[in-house]
């Protein structure tokens, strides 16, 4: 089957990338998302700690900045449109000590400075009333009202369905490997799993691979930034110790780190996290138990009681940090390439503003080129709801029978994941992103069998070993 | 007219469930109804094949199915609701059930939870490494064997020697597969001696002193590190990795509730009569040991479903304060984990628990910091001890602690 001409190709189907194929789409570009995972997220977006930052204590006056508060600002916008929840905690960055009661000051001057203007010092005592699960040691903090939590799955699926509701395509286990532009296309040069070649024509290329960024950036030019992957570590503990904070816990940033975050998951969990470590691998990300622990020692010191709490998931991100503090958001002159790179732990936050300034950019910089047919009616689709707070599936009664039962997940939620028409689950990872299924405390000890039956033929490789059956 | 809608409501039916409902129904108690949140009774053991139950109560070996099949003859009169999950439990004995058709509550006189017990998997056990596909737990394993009719690996390495963890081996020899070793932590196995033989009969090595350092695999599981004691690194290649036993309460509901949990373990507290903090409910099974055999469940199940019948005849009554049994250091869990005095006075009981490692020594039991009992015991991790025929007051904190016998 020959690929049509794309106005737009965005490669990289992190929730950058989602969000940007959702805008062009929805602005009336004919719009193609390349990712060479199985799925979108398959990269840095999978592993995050959900929390949709005010930007308070991003640099004033960054692209980064802007970006975040235009990506919080349209997320609350559209969040119900598109079935999204928000948990609404609010933060507090704590000081642990003498020197760190005296950096709060600063912070909430730099709050102010980012046009955060709610966010105010608290007393130790107010913030022991608030947060009677902290340890004695905390003597004060910052109070950050409008710091929420989200899901970061379902909004990044939400960006691209809706994009693909008005017409946007996307190849999935798609590695973009080179591209020629002949002063009108691009021409990428793409392998599938097999190992067999594609080629896909576009007017314009937007780079958002992520960790790969520098590597993918050298198709059109030499980049001026290098992508050095930073590690971050997580814990998730089970839902009985998601009681034990009410806000978001944040650390006194250091110059090099944001430090260890605690906070409740969308999903009623409790997230600890994330370590900072930098590697040169690029692809994967393990976790260590000797970090592990570490984690779980200043966890503890934070919040004595989360001792006696089971940790239900470890997991490792890459983020894709440069040695620059700033986005790396540019446009190539008369190459109709934009690169959107070094986009850190906000990400998740400021997709939609990136979004939107790489729209502004492209209609700059190429203002001949960027011309797209009629923008589309916007259909906009309901997500699942997967937010511990809100009603799910099972509670509604859908008239099947819950399978996932640490998270509570019914078989209709499974089978709608599977079936849809516009962006199935065609990995376990998907499946479990869209539902939670074997998300939980047991690891899929009481599942994995049915999940296994219920997406035999539709998910590969199989929910558990080689999915031979015996004769 | 009473607001109750039964007169007992069981959650969980495995062999603790079962054996509770039998005992209220051969009381005469006749409203009863048992919650099972799997589409078929039987719990843990209606996927476990091989003949690992029965022995206790009806003197011959029976694969798990055929052992619920033979119990819930004992109680035809029952009534069982699957696909049923309890999704709270309030007070003034209330439930709250998902079905299928969504939520709503019951109310019954008496609750009695028999919720089970799970595996600690991977994640629990905080192990390094990617996460691949190939990783599981016995229970998974079992239903995807002996349910599922599936043949997952061709070459898994099986993580512990308990009890359970030869479970896993027999479940694998059912689909004829061969695990490449057994890992252990330890220095000798968890489960009993003899258990070796099945290893050894399948030529299956058990490897000791053996940690896990690292999971390697993108997609699907392509082999593991396993460091020894003395710094012997070694990567060994497998498309399965089952971790066994360390099991763990399931206890989501009594976490979420207004019940007493001891604070380490998060296990709803009992007292000799398996009844909680709260009068109206009772605990039982293996949610609150972790973990017993399926026939020691259901004879733990026919007495606290007596007790239970007895309370609902109003031939005995429930004490409103209990003494605390705390556990001293290298003790996991004791079961009861409070004290009531009966009406006619300080109760006879038998008291059980686990350690945390290898002990020899003495162990005591201490009422208001005098000792009352105190005996000799050897013993070893997922072993129940139990002293009998101990009877104290419960006017004062009760403490059971190990005295190693170098002191």
């Amino acid at each position: 089957m020959s690929e049509p001409h794309w106005d737009v190709i965005v490669i990289g189907g992190g929730v950058v990338g989602c969000a940007i194929t959702r805008r062009f789409a929805l602005a009336g570009a004919k719009t193609l998302l390349l990712e060479r995972g199985r799925d979108i997220l398959s990269g840095a977006s999978k592993a995050n700690s959900a929390i949709l930052h005010t930007g308070f204590d991003a640099p004033p006056g960054s692209l980064e900045v802007s970006c975040m508060q235009a990506g919080y600002r349209e997320y609350l916008e559209i969040h119900s449109r598109l079935n999204l929840p928000v948990l609404k905690t609010a933060a507090l960055v704590i000081a642990w000590n003498e020197e760190q009661l005296s950096q709060l000051d600063g912070i909430v001057s730099k709050a102010h400075e980012n046009g955060v203007a709610d966010v105010q010092q608290i007393s130790g005592l107010a913030l022991h009333k608030r947060e009677p699960g902290l340890s004695t040691k905390a003597l004060g903090a910052v109070e950050v009202p409008h710091e929420y939590v989200i899901d970061p799955w379902s909004a990044p699926l939400a960006y691209l369905k809706q994009a693909v509701s008005v017409g946007a395509g996307y190849r999935f286990g798609t590695e973009v490997k080179s591209g020629a532009f002949d002063g009108e296309y691009w021409h990428l040069n793409a392998i599938d799993p097999d190992a067999e070649g594609k080629r896909y024509t576009g007017r314009i290329v937007i780079n958002c691979t992520g960790t790969n960024g520098d590597n993918i950036e050298q198709i059109c030019r030499k980049p001026n930034f290098e992508i050095r992957p930073r590690k971050g570590q997580f814990l998730v503990f089970d839902k009985s110790a998601n009681s034990l904070i009410n806000s978001i816990i944040l650390p006194v940033p250091t110059p090099t780190t944001k430090g260890v975050v605690l906070t409740k998951t969308i999903f009623g969990n409790l997230l600890l996290g994330p370590t900072a470590e930098e590697q040169e691998d690029r692809n994967t990300a393990r976790v260590e138990r000797k970090m592990l622990d570490e984690l779980v020692a200043a966890g503890t010191e934070m919040l004595p009681d989360l001792t006696n709490h089971e940790v239900t998931a470890t997991y490792a991100g890459l983020r894709p940090a440069t040695q620059f503090k700033d986005y790396q958001i540019s446009a190539e002159p008369r190459k109709n390439w934009i690169g959107v790179n070094g986009i850190r732990s906000t990400g998740l936050t400021a997709a939609l503003g990136i979004a939107a300034h790489v729209e502004k950019l492209c209609g700059e910089t190429y203002s001949g080129t960027a011309n797209f047919g009629q923008a589309p009616d916007p259909d906009w689709p309901v997500m699942p709801m997967l937010a511990e707070h809100e009603l799910r599936a099972y509670q509604k009664g859908d008239g099947t029978e819950i399978i996932c039962h640490c998270e509570r997940v019914t078989r209709g939620e499974i089978e709608a994941a599977l079936n849809d028409k516009s962006l199935p689950a065609c990995d376990l990872g998907g499946l479990r992103r869209r539902t939670r299924v074997m998300m939980g405390r047991c690891n899929g000890f009481y599942c994995s069998a049915r999940v296994n039956e219920l997406t035999r033929g539709k998910i590969s490789p199989p929910v558990v070993g080689r999915g031979e059956v015996r004769s | 007219m009473s607001s109750f809608d039964f007169d007992v409501a069981i959650v969980g039916s495995g062999p603790a469930g079962i054996a509770a409902a039998t005992a209220l129904s051969n009381a005469g108690v006749e409203n009863i109804v048992v919650y099972e949140r799997e589409a078929t009774v039987g719990g843990i053991p209606q996927h476990t094949h091989h003949p690992s139950f029965g022995l206790r109560v009806f003197k011959r070996p029976m694969s798990g199915p055929k052992f619920i099949a033979a119990l819930r003859r004992r109680c035809p009169k029952v009534r069982f609701e699957t696909n049923t999950t309890i999704t709270a439990l309030r007070r003034g004995g209330e439930l709250e059930l998902a079905s299928t058709s969504g939520l709503h509550n019951i109310r019954a006189r008496h609750i009695i939870l028999a919720t089970g017990a799970r595996e600690t998997p991977r994640h629990g056990r905080l192990v390094s490494g990617l996460r691949p596909q190939g990783v599981t737990t016995t229970g998974a394993l079992q239903q995807l064997i002996y349910t599922a009719n599936q043949r997952p690996f061709t070459k898994p390495i099986i993580v512990g020697t308990e009890l359970v963890s030869f479970s896993a081996l027999w479940t694998l020899r059912h689909a004829e597969i061969k695990p490449l070793a057994m890992i252990e932590a330890g220095a000798r196995i968890s489960a009993y001696r003899p258990s070796t033989l099945l290893a050894r009969a399948m030529g299956v090595p058990i490897h000791y002193n053996c940690e896990i350092t690292d999971i390697a695999g993108r997609d699907t599981l392509s082999q593991i590190t396993v460091c020894s004691q003395d710094s012997d690194v070694r990567t060994m290649a497998c498309d399965g990795l089952i971790f066994t036993g360390s099991f763990i309460g399931e206890n989501t509901i009594a976490m979420g509730s207004h019940l007493n949990l001891n604070a380490p373990n998060r296990i709803p507290q009992v007292d000799q009569n398996w009844i909680t903090s709260d009068p109206g409910v009772s605990a039982i099974g293996n949610a609150i040991h972790p973990a017993d055999t399926g026939d020691k469940c259901y004879l733990e199940g026919s007495n606290a479903g007596a007790y239970v019948a007895q309370l609902l005849a109003g031939k005995t009554t429930v004490n409103a304060t209990f003494a605390e049994i705390r556990q001293g250091e290298g003790i996991k869990m004791t079961t009861p984990s409070i004290l009531r005095d009966e009406p006619k006075g300080p109760s006879k009981f038998d008291l059980s628990f686990h350690v945390t490692k290898v002990f020899r020594g003495r162990v005591r039991v201490r009422r208001g910091g005098q000792i009352m009992h105190e005996k000799a015991i050897s013993c070893l991790p997922t072993r129940r001890i139990t002293l009998r025929n101990i009877r104290l007051q419960a006017d004062m904190p009760i403490e059971v602690s190990l005295n190693s016998s170098r002191e």
